[in-house]
């Protein structure tokens, strides 16, 4: 039990904050720009696309936007910026002792319902994030930081509607 | 004289090396703060953990203040900073199914990546799901092009939009996010036995 | 279990993490505000405005072109058609109005080379000067006189009389030198050399402008 509750303690959400609070000010002094995640993997969808079937993707009017002819999508710096989250969070989660192959869920649901909501949710947060240009990193932090209208819209929109639909979702995670 | 990249102050060729050390900060802030359970994420909308509120709004206000006063002391050029673009209805369509996203898979992006770094399984097929959202978004990207590309107000702030000044904002927002903490402890569920 | 709940968060720490929240957010409302200057402030201005390094000669540069410094540029603000007519060699046009041009920013905005403004008289060179001067740009000279000065004292020279002093006629046959490195053919000289005039061509400066980088900042996710 012991070992356990050490495995789950985090940082003071507060200091957390901070920290993270810095490090995007940090990035737009450097770099003139927002974090990101949702778009590595948009990059990542267009590449496999691109790599499977260049026709289709030069002919779909979302995924030319991506493709160039001299540089892979993969080239970005939202990829490279996704890549050092991975290696990041490893760090931070093989100090603390939390590295492991689990699936968290509610005691009240089995394992397969958990991942089928998550699919579910990724397929949505998937669509969501591109009709919004950005998901919560890229639109509603960075935005916020920048206090872009859009940004703060964003925010709104997802953690309201996250309380309103929050009922229906209970038995997932309490 | 910042932004440091786009200004020619470092060479272009940084920018990616700069991008892996922002991400593995990143990774690390998210990670150690917990961002990478899901059940920790979900408890904001639940009311038995508020670190996801505390957390992101402490970096908004750290970040906007910070981001002030190094335009007020000259350090940064607010003006060539990257703004959001604002599409009304996108932002509001797309915040609202990335919010049911949100309570149902208990990840966004970001977070998703920490927790498929520490091999959480259901992040796996999270992520493996926004590709297959991404994925589905761009073959019927016709039928969304219309709200993609619609309603486009422009790289606008909200000193824009309402003509407010921008100093008074985040004053006002200082308080509103004090008075948040405050009141998210005041109504957090001690609810033992979360397996976070 | 409500008190333990405020006594929590009215903890030192916490009150103190508020309190320097609220002081940082009041202290950017309360700090004195002042205008941005875009570019340089009208004092620097004005000093540069009457330096004399602002103006060059038509013989300084015919000098410069002759000797083929390497470190100037001339841009031409006069209007295409001009251009077209005549044009000092190796200047690059630039019409007065495309001067905020993105493609002309490579060419003013760089500390490599001087940049000389030249037009008809100096009236629009002085003025593509101010504007380039306004956002800080540096090395900035116009050719006094302009394209008009130059055909007078470059190209057709005008002979100095008897009674003028010596250095006029070094000057004259300076720029008489001059005129012919631009191509100008004088009927004395046709009868002295006979041969047919080796029209002397100025080797085309490519001048390889390093465009200082001001990459546009892209979107987040």
């Amino acid at each position: 039990m012991n070992i356990q509750k050490n495995k789950h303690t985090y940082w003071n959400p507060y200091f957390g904050g901070f920290l993270l609070g810095i490090l995007i000010l940090f990035t737009f002094y450097m770099t003139g720009r927002g974090l990101g995640a949702s778009g590595a993997m948009k990059s990542g969808v267009v590449t496999i696309v691109d790599a499977l079937a260049s026709n289709h993707a030069e002919n779909n009017a979302y995924y030319s936007k991506f493709v160039k002819d001299e540089k892979s999508p993969l080239n970005s710096w939202l990829v490279f910026e996704a890549l050092g989250v991975l290696i990041g969070a490893f760090i931070s989660g093989g100090l603390a002792g939390r590295i492991g192959w689990r699936t968290q869920h509610s005691p009240k649901i089995t394992k397969n319902r958990r991942l089928l909501f998550a699919l579910g949710g990724g397929i949505l947060f998937g669509i969501g994030a591109q009709v919004a240009r950005g998901c919560t990193s890229g639109a509603a932090l960075s935005g916020m930081a920048v206090l872009s209208t859009g940004g703060f819209i964003t925010m709104l929109a997802i953690f309201g509607t996250g309380f309103l639909v929050a009922y229906f979702f209970r038995k997932n995670w309490i | 004289m910042g932004p440091l990249i786009p200004n020619g102050v470092i060479p272009y060729e940084w920018n990616n090396i700069i991008a892996i050390i922002i991400g593995i900060v990143f990774g690390f802030v998210l990670e150690a703060s917990g961002f990478s359970s899901s059940r920790k994420l979900a408890g904001v909308f639940y009311g038995y953990d508020f670190a996801v509120l505390k957390v992101f709004f402490t970096a908004a206000l750290v970040s906007l203040i910070g981001i002030l006063y190094m335009d007020y002391l000259g350090y940064i050029n607010m003006e060539q900073l990257y703004v959001h673009p604002t599409y009304l209805w996108g932002a509001i369509i797309g915040g609202v199914i990335m919010g049911v996203g949100f309570v149902s898979a208990g990840f966004c992006p970001g977070t998703s990546l920490c927790a498929v770094a520490i091999g959480k399984i259901d992040a796996i097929v999270y992520v493996i799901g926004i590709m297959v959202g991404i994925f589905i978004f761009s073959e019927l990207y016709t039928v969304f092009q219309p709200l993609y590309e619609g309603y486009f107000y422009g790289n606008i702030t909200l000193m824009d939009s309402f003509g407010i000044n921008r100093y008074w904002f985040v004053f006002v927002f200082t308080i509103i996010a004090i008075l948040a903490f405050v009141i998210s402890d005041l109504i957090r569920k001690r609810r033992k036995k979360i397996f976070y | 279990m409500v008190n333990r709940k405020v006594a929590k968060v009215l903890t030192f720490r916490y009150k103190i993490l508020a309190g320097i929240f609220l002081l940082l957010a009041a202290g950017l409302v309360l700090l004195p505000k002042y205008e941005k200057h875009e570019g340089i402030k009208p004092e620097e201005l004005l000093s540069n405005a009457i330096s004399p390094e602002r103006y060059i000669s038509t013989d300084e540069l015919a000098n410069k072109i002759i000797n083929q410094d390497p470190s100037f540029i001339m841009i031409d603000v006069r209007n295409e058609n001009e251009f077209n007519k005549y044009s000092i060699p190796n200047s690059i046009n630039i019409p007065l109005k495309k001067l905020l041009d993105e493609d002309a920013i490579g060419y003013l905005n760089q500390n490599q080379y001087d940049v000389i403004f030249i037009s008809n008289d100096h009236f629009y060179a002085d003025q593509a000067w101010v504007l380039c001067n306004r956002l800080d740009y540096k090395n900035l000279r116009v050719l006094k006189g302009g394209i008009n000065n130059w055909y007078l004292t470059i190209i057709n020279p005008t002979k100095p009389t008897e009674n003028m002093p010596a250095e006029d006629f070094e000057l004259y046959s300076f720029r008489k030198s001059a005129s012919m490195f631009f191509g100008v053919v004088y009927p004395e000289q046709l009868k002295i050399e006979k041969k047919p005039e080796v029209k002397k061509v100025t080797p085309k400066k490519v001048i390889p402008i390093k465009k200082k980088k001001k990459m546009p900042v892209e979107g987040g996710c």
